[in-house]
């Protein structure tokens, strides 16, 4: 419905800006390009360079100390490939991501469900389901590394026995999702609150004046109202999630966790620049990754607008 | 603005009493600052010290707190020698930084590296040699260490870097508890152990004496470093070797790695050691009653710190044969491509002298690497330091290549293997042969810091 809506407006709105844009264009440069300028300039320095010199890097046998290095062509990435660990590891991260990303829309949804709808200290649950988004990611994995302690830690306290969360290859995983649940479901939970509050009443009292009771009002209406959102947390989330690594190597005090499990991709790639100094095949490994991260994201955007031009 | 204020009120002839307080007031602030610059040995200037020392440790909380005291002492004892050291953070960013300084020509005059990984830092690139002789001028000579210890320490014929200590993995006891068990000597120390079946006799015995909720053993059962280093130790023991001399093959024995694999393995299964406990919680458990844990020495002053009755051996020798794991912290000279003069002897001498007087490096439970601070009577009196100071004959390490050494690649690769198999994921035997397949391609695997191979790396020894 609304998606509908909004690519109708968009191309008109787009030929106006179009036409605007010839008489502005220089003007426009003068004075935008100055306030952009700083940003520009950061940008360049640390991402656009970064992502250059790595991407050179990756076809050499750079180590840490950055001398004596030669070019190699492609003998890192065909090693890469052959490198059980970065199966592995990339294994590890999309393990992660396949439980995190459906608990996190999930619950986020439902938090913010509750939220919108408890008259009495809205406030409240609101700072309490988002409070924790604002620590640093040490102190999150920090709080749940004491909390997964297998003899003193509160989890094994409540729920009884002495599951090792944290040292059996089983668990460790999912204990560094319960964290990350903990820790970054305030976000989205923000977006589905500021959707819900979005959805204009008078549809919930239409409905209401139809004889709809409040489960066809949340299927009918509150659902398809907010699949924008869900396709944009779900977005954000795997693009995240993918890219795990604070929480996980600090709950696991800076090792790969019990026979490696949770050594992440990005994990990976920090051992082997820096604990083996192989900077070039760690360059090209974290080319690997962007290259499959980007593929996701491309394949999302391809979906969405799929979905888009088969809504029309 | 003080220096200033004051060179104003003594510069003047005709001085009046305001300017002589602005100036006193002066004297009084840069005196200050110039005494907290002389605490902290912040500006060598300021100090009035002609020659300045940096120098890059990677020693935090009690050692960290040890090695700042004797820093001090030398201090006191060498005023014309401003020592500047930073600490940083141990492990891999520590080593990366090294790196970075030694290649940039940015390098300190001294740094400390675990003597394990000086062979895979490019000794004579990223680092420079030792003057034998400016060390035997400050009183250090290579007859005062464990010949084993100081032969690690040279590479290709040169000496690299001069040992402080060695830091040994210990079997830690509870006096109390294995008083009631039965298995304390006239002596106090715990009975001798001399075979497996004893070993698991004694835990057998243990375990009767022990509170219920506690485990008899922690052995950290998860973590790939300490298993590691247990396994090296008894494989050791056993009498194992890893590389032929010329490091072109592989002669790990996988039917003595099984035996050690089966050895680490039963301690879980015949439940001595509980896998919920299996990291940091051994320590706990041990503070709480627990009869055993196998620690690093490190973990003495927190031992000490928890007012316990204990004591620590070397790892029991169930193989026969004495051999626990030690690795070490040494000193080492950082590439400078105009490395010499004042600050080169400085560091020669500031090193010297950390080596002489390490009896407070004892107090963090570290064997001082200078044998004649061992015969001492004070460190005879330390307890337990010198229960296991025998640890410093019976030295099992990593094998001298390129990718051992303290957290170093090794490590990474082949602790998760041994960790499977203590925790059952994987069979004692498929574990071993796994273990020798990634030592095979470790061997063949080239330095990223020169690229060469260990054995086209040339006799290291």
């Amino acid at each position: 419905m609304t998606t509908s809506a909004q690519t109708v407006i968009a191309p008109s709105r787009a030929r106006t800006a179009a036409a605007g844009a010839t008489v502005r264009r220089k003007q426009g440069f003068q004075h935008g390009g100055w306030f952009v300028a700083p940003f520009l300039a950061l940008f360049a320095l640390f991402v656009i360079w970064p992502l250059l010199r790595g991407f050179y890097l990756s076809f050499t046998d750079a180590n840490i100390s950055g001398d004596a290095t030669s070019f190699v062509g492609l003998d890192n990435y065909r090693e890469a490939l052959d490198d059980p660990l970065v199966w592995e590891s990339l294994g590890n991260s999309a393990y992660f991501t396949l439980l995190v990303v459906p608990c996190i829309t999930v619950l986020a949804f439902l938090l913010a469900m509750l939220a919108h709808h408890i008259e009495r200290g809205k406030w409240l649950w609101r700072l309490c389901f988002f409070a924790p988004f604002l620590l640093p990611s040490t102190v999150a994995a920090n709080l749940w590394q004491w909390l997964f302690n297998p003899g003193t830690g509160m989890i094994n306290f409540v729920f009884g026995g002495e599951t090792p969360w944290l040292t059996d290859k089983s668990y460790a995983m999912l204990a560094v999702v319960v964290c990350t649940l903990w820790w970054t479901v305030g976000f989205s939970f923000l977006l589905y609150l500021a959707a819900l509050q979005g959805i204009p009443a008078h549809l919930y009292e239409a409905a209401k004046l139809d004889g709809a009771n409040a489960w066809h009002r949340m299927v009918h209406i509150t659902l398809p109202m907010l699949r924008n959102i869900t396709g944009l947390v779900l977005a954000l989330q795997i693009l995240a999630s993918l890219q795990v690594f604070d929480q996980a190597v600090v709950m696991m005090d800076f090792l790969p966790g019990p026979e490696g499990s949770t050594r992440t991709f990005v994990q990976y790639t920090l051992e082997e620049g820096f604990t083996s100094y192989r900077v070039g095949y760690a360059s090209a490994i974290s080319i690997i990754f962007f290259v499959i991260i980007a593929a996701v994201a491309l394949a999302r955007m391809w979906l969405l607008r799929n979905r888009e031009e088969g809504g029309r | 603005m003080a220096p200033e204020q004051m060179g104003q009120g003594m510069g003047r002839p005709g001085l009046d009493r305001r300017h002589f307080l602005a100036g006193l007031g002066g004297l009084t602030v840069a005196g200050s600052l110039g005494f907290a610059a002389l605490g902290t040995g912040a500006d060598a200037l300021a100090s009035g010290a002609d020659t300045r020392v940096r120098y890059w440790n990677l020693f935090s909380g009690g050692d960290g707190y040890n090695m700042i005291a004797m820093l001090d002492a030398f201090r006191a004892a060498n005023p014309d020698i401003d020592v500047k050291d930073s600490t940083l953070q141990w492990g891999s960013p520590f080593y990366t930084k090294l790196a970075m300084a030694a290649a940039g020509n940015r390098a300190p005059d001294l740094g400390v590296m675990h003597l394990g990984r000086v062979t895979g830092f490019s000794p004579g690139r990223l680092l420079d040699p030792w003057d034998v002789d400016l060390l035997a001028k400050y009183g250090v000579r290579q007859a005062d260490f464990n010949p084993e210890l100081w032969k690690r320490a040279v590479v290709d014929g040169t000496l690299y870097a001069l040992p402080l200590d060695i830091h040994v993995q210990l079997c830690f006891y509870r006096k109390d508890v294995l008083k009631k068990a039965g298995l304390l000597g006239d002596d106090g120390k715990m009975v001798a152990v001399t075979s497996v079946d004893e070993w698991f006799d004694v835990l057998k015995e243990a375990k009767k004496a022990t509170k219920k909720g506690l485990q008899t053993i922690g052995m950290w059962s998860s973590d790939q470093n300490f298993q590691w280093w247990f396994f090296v130790a008894f494989y050791t023991q056993l009498g194992g070797t890893w590389f032929d001399d010329a490091d072109t093959e592989v002669t790990f024995d996988t039917d003595k790695a099984t035996q050690v694999l089966e050895f680490l393995r039963r301690h879980v299964t015949d439940g001595y050691s509980d896998p919920g406990f299996a990291g940091g919680a051994g320590a706990e458990q041990f503070v709480n009653g627990g009869p055993f844990v196998w620690e690093g020495n490190w973990s003495v002053p927190v031992f000490d710190g928890a007012k316990i009755e204990y004591g620590a051996t070397p790892l029991p020798p169930v193989f026969g044969k004495q051999a626990t794991h030690a690795e070490s912290h040494s000193f080492v000279l950082p590439h400078q491509a105009d490395r010499g003069g004042a600050a080169n002897e400085g560091a020669h001498q500031l090193a010297a002298y950390i080596v002489q007087h390490a009896q407070q490096w004892a107090a963090g439970g570290h064997i001082p690497a200078y044998t004649p601070t061992l015969t001492t009577a004070a460190y005879q009196k330390m307890n337990p330091q010198s229960e296991y100071v025998s640890a410093m004959d019976h030295q099992a390490t990593e094998p001298k290549v390129w990718f051992a050494g303290s957290t170093g690649i090794l490590a990474q690769r082949v602790g998760p293997i041994v960790v499977s198999a203590t925790l059952g994921s994987a069979e004692p035997d498929a574990a071993a042969r796994s273990m020798k397949s990634t030592l095979t391609e470790l061997l063949a695997m080239k330095n990223p810091m020169d690229g060469k191979t260990a054995a086209q790396g040339g006799a290291v020894a």
